[in-house]
């Protein structure tokens, strides 16, 4: 698709901006507010420019993020999304929703490379037809100093950029006497939990066929303990397995890391996992790679099992309570958020080519999708076609839609356990703008912690939060 | 065709890919982006990774059967549809520095879109390409070539071939497409002697006793026909998660499925890649999908890469990379599969004929 020229906005994609390029600008109106307060700005015989086409919704709260992104890459510079002043939604609460929604969508496309100038958000109402004229006129101006949208595709001749590198500590290491009397400690929590029947399935982990490399094994006899093992292989987060093991069995035992928690948490807050059904053998970690080198993930992480695990396996023993004075193992610290604050310093269309590089390498395999315990929809928005949002073309387009939905979709939910960016095959940075949303969501709404109770930052909302950015 | 063949050290090889890239043609070759190694469109030799062994990321089978392409576009004017035909194949190309078993997996693309009724994009893609493969000094570890019939310095759908020696390289002709490329350049280079010749063998036994990979027998297609419905499967394929990086990065898988693109001007049918590893890829609009668990679609595409041959002789479709072994994300490993399920069926008996 990457040569389909559109009737009406050629001229996009071109380095500099043509005689007769006018900015395109769509515009997602609520029906209530803003479409009457255009209306009305009408009937007033006011003056703006033309360069917007509305499209109405019946309310802010219905208007996905995927519409925007569907507008870009059908080649709008622009985007203007109205509707009304919080308190005043017709539908009580769908403006406030939205309020959170946007927020984040918005730090989503600044971080990728969408200069801020193209993306504007406003409460307009129905009687205000002379502030609908002045916004126009602002996001007309704004976007025109933007220029065309900048062209979706890896780009040429950019010599790339150097990420300053991460650096940590790490867990301790373990010795291999150590590692094996794990193994062996591993073994026999799982065979006590099967012969017991506290479990019917314990999903762990095997060795797989290549030096180091380990693989999810899921295991119904104890018996079969033997064949569980334990190193820096372990990188897959099985709670991904959780809901097939429960198929055939009341209860599952997951082996997990502390970084795998976050998931298994968050399926429970979402209702796909009971926790009376999930005993969960945490372990004692001293890092996962796939290469190398450490995984970037444990650099911060002290390898220590939290206390929501119901069985502790370390190198002294197996723990039925872990210790209250254990240090949970999570770390508001990552070191690769010093990469994210440098590319938040670069201009935009750095960022955009640094991100237009990865996406053009994307296969559409959806490895990242299938790896992620929180990516559990039967059916994925990527599939869906009537209507199609995400063109199913391995390009550019495409691609840039998909990888910005799935991190979106993943906002305020996603664990950090890094399995998206682990699977790709092309090495693209899902981590970091999953990191950097998640610092987003922390930011504005506060972090949310191991307590299954609370709710996600994008399903709530609160009266007073900030919307600094909105006209 | 006069097999003509030379050895040339690394600076005469970097000197004849900088002319191959002057000349007329496009040269395709790995390079590293971002620590990927892939193969691009290069402008300079310096940028070409052609090293004694590894092998980039995923296949060049891009360059011939592209992850998206147009079929026909079309155009609304005033009442009226315009019909297009896709933009007509550029200028040729030449894939440089792709490894035996890459060169393979081009060669059972051939034979998916070009017998029977040969596919026109395909064929005029592959008629001008070039390709000019480079033979492996070492194994990596995910590598088995040798295990499914292949040769770390096999030739097959290559045109031109690089042998790794002496901290040189032996180059020969394969072909008269290959032939074409050397021209003049050949005149200073040495010719290959007898003994050069002969140390491709030893580079060739040298890498089969890396692989330590027990050879997938032939006959096992037959088995693992025979025990479609083994119970083995669902525990073989228990923890496939049901994404393609397999399929995209295997040298070989061709599926493809079609998209339409359009907006209120303008449209086209595309061609894109697709996996049977997909749950989508079988569903029916009935909402019928009969390959409707993981276990049945990974049987599908061990199978496809294994079983359904016509004769013995046949190849496997699986080539040996190991990418798929290497990138799984759920640690999968297609020959342990195999051979885990021939076992199981054999156990069961119901191969009894065999």
């Amino acid at each position: 698709m990457s040569e389909l020229e559109l009737a009406g906005v050629e001229g996009r994609g071109a380095t500099s901006a043509p005689k007769a390029w006018r900015p395109h600008i769509v515009a997602l109106v609520c029906n209530w507010c803003s479409y009457a307060g255009a209306d009305m700005a009408g009937t007033t015989r006011l003056q703006y420019p033309a360069n917007v086409r509305m499209v109405r919704f019946p309310c802010t709260g219905r208007m996905s993020p995927l519409m925007i992104l569907r507008a870009f890459e059908q080649g709008a510079d622009g985007i203007l999304v109205s509707g009304c002043h919080p308190g005043d939604c017709h539908y009580v609460q769908g403006n406030l929703v939205a309020r959170r929604r946007f927020t984040i969508f918005r730090s989503l496309l600044e971080f990728l490379g969408i200069d801020m100038q193209r993306l504007h958000f406003a409460w307009v109402s129905a009687a205000e037809g002379h502030k609908w004229a002045t916004v126009v006129e602002k996001v007309t101006t704004a976007v025109g100093e933007a220029g065309p949208l900048p062209k979706f595709g890896a780009p040429d001749d950019w010599q790339g950029l150097d990420l300053p590198a991460v650096e940590g500590d790490g867990p301790p290491e373990v010795s291999s006497d150590e590692l094996a009397q794990l193994r062996s400690n591993i073994r026999q929590a799982a065979a006590d939990l099967l012969s017991s029947g506290q479990v019917g399935v314990v999903v762990g982990y095997r060795a797989a066929s290549m030096a180091h490399q380990m693989a999810p094994v899921t295991i119904t006899s104890a018996a079969e303990a033997e064949r569980l093992e334990w190193g820096s292989g372990c990188v897959n987060n099985l709670s991904t397995y959780a809901s097939s093991a429960l198929e055939n069995h009341e209860r599952v035992a997951l082996v997990v890391k502390t970084c795998d928690l976050g998931a298994v948490t968050g399926l429970i807050r979402e209702g796909q996992l009971s926790r009376d059904r999930v005993l969960l053998i945490g372990v004692q970690c001293s890092g996962v790679s796939t290469g190398s080198e450490i995984a970037a993930k444990c650099l911060d992480c002290s390898g220590t099992p939290h206390p929501i695990c119901d069985l502790v396996v370390t190198v002294d023993g197996i723990l039925e309570s872990p210790p209250a004075d254990a240090p949970d193992g999570t770390d508001a610290l990552d070191p690769r958020d010093e990469q994210i604050a440098h590319l938040e310093s670069l201009p935009a269309d750095e960022r955009w080519q640094y991100w237009q590089r990865q996406f053009a390498r994307c296969l559409r395999c959806y490895a990242c999708r299938a790896a992620c315990p929180l990516c559990y929809c039967s059916s994925c928005v990527a599939e869906k076609h009537r209507p199609q949002w995400i063109s199913p073309a391995i390009d550019n387009r495409g691609n840039s839609v998909w990888n910005t939905i799935r991190a979106f979709h993943l906002a305020g939910r996603c664990s950090g356990c890094d399995e998206c960016a682990r699977a790709c095959p092309a090495d693209i940075r899902l981590d970091l703008i999953n990191r950097k949303l998640a610092l987003e969501v922390e930011r504005q709404y506060g972090a949310l912690g191991l307590d299954a109770e609370e709710k996600t930052a994008l399903v709530d909302f609160r009266e007073d939060d900030s919307e600094e950015f909105i006209l | 065709m006069d097999r003509r063949s030379w050895t040339i050290d690394e600076a005469e090889m970097r000197h004849w890919l900088q002319a191959l890239i002057d000349g007329e043609m496009i040269v395709v070759a790995p390079v590293e982006e971002d620590g990927v190694v892939l193969f691009r469109p290069i402008t300079s030799a310096e940028q070409a990774v052609v090293e004694p062994s590894g092998k980039t990321r995923w296949s060049p089978k891009e360059f011939l059967f592209p992850r998206s392409e147009a079929l026909y576009r079309y155009r609304f004017k005033g009442d009226r549809v315009q019909l297009e035909d896709p933009p007509p194949v550029g200028r040729p190309q030449i894939l440089f520095g792709v490894r035996s078993c890459d060169s393979s997996g081009l060669a059972r693309l051939d034979e998916i879109f070009l017998s029977g009724t040969k596919d026109p994009l395909y064929a005029a893609r592959r008629e001008s390409t070039t390709v000019v493969s480079v033979a492996c000094s070492a194994a990596d570890a995910e590598c088995f070539c040798t295990a499914v019939g292949g040769s770390p310095v096999g030739e097959e759908g290559s045109d031109f071939q690089l042998v790794p020696i002496n901290d040189g390289w032996m180059v020969r002709v394969v072909t008269d497409k290959g032939n074409d490329l050397v021209g003049d350049t050949a005149d200073g280079w040495a010719a290959a002697s007898a003994d050069d010749l002969e140390q491709t063998e030893k580079i060739e036994k040298h890498v089969a006793e890396q692989i330590e990979r027990n050879p997938v027998d032939s006959q096992w297609s037959k088995v693992l026909e025979g025990g479609f419905e083994n119970e083995a499967w669902k525990r073989l394929a228990e923890h496939c998660l049901g994404c393609s990086v397999c399929a995209y990065v295997c040298p070989s898988c061709s599926c493809f499925d079609m998209n339409h693109e359009a907006n209120a001007w303008c449209g086209e049918q595309c061609r894109s890649w697709d996996a049977c590893t997909f749950a989508i890829f079988t569903h029916h609009a009935s909402g019928h999908n009969p390959r409707s668990t993981p276990q049945k679609r990974y049987r599908q595409r061990v199978l496809h890469k294994f079983a359904f041959r016509e004769d013995e002789d046949e190849p496997f479709r699986c080539v040996g990379c190991g990418r798929c072994v290497a990138l799984c994300p759920a640690g999968l490993d297609i020959v342990d599969t195999v051979t885990a399920a021939v076992a199981a069926i054999r156990e069961e008996g119901t191969d009894a004929a065999c």
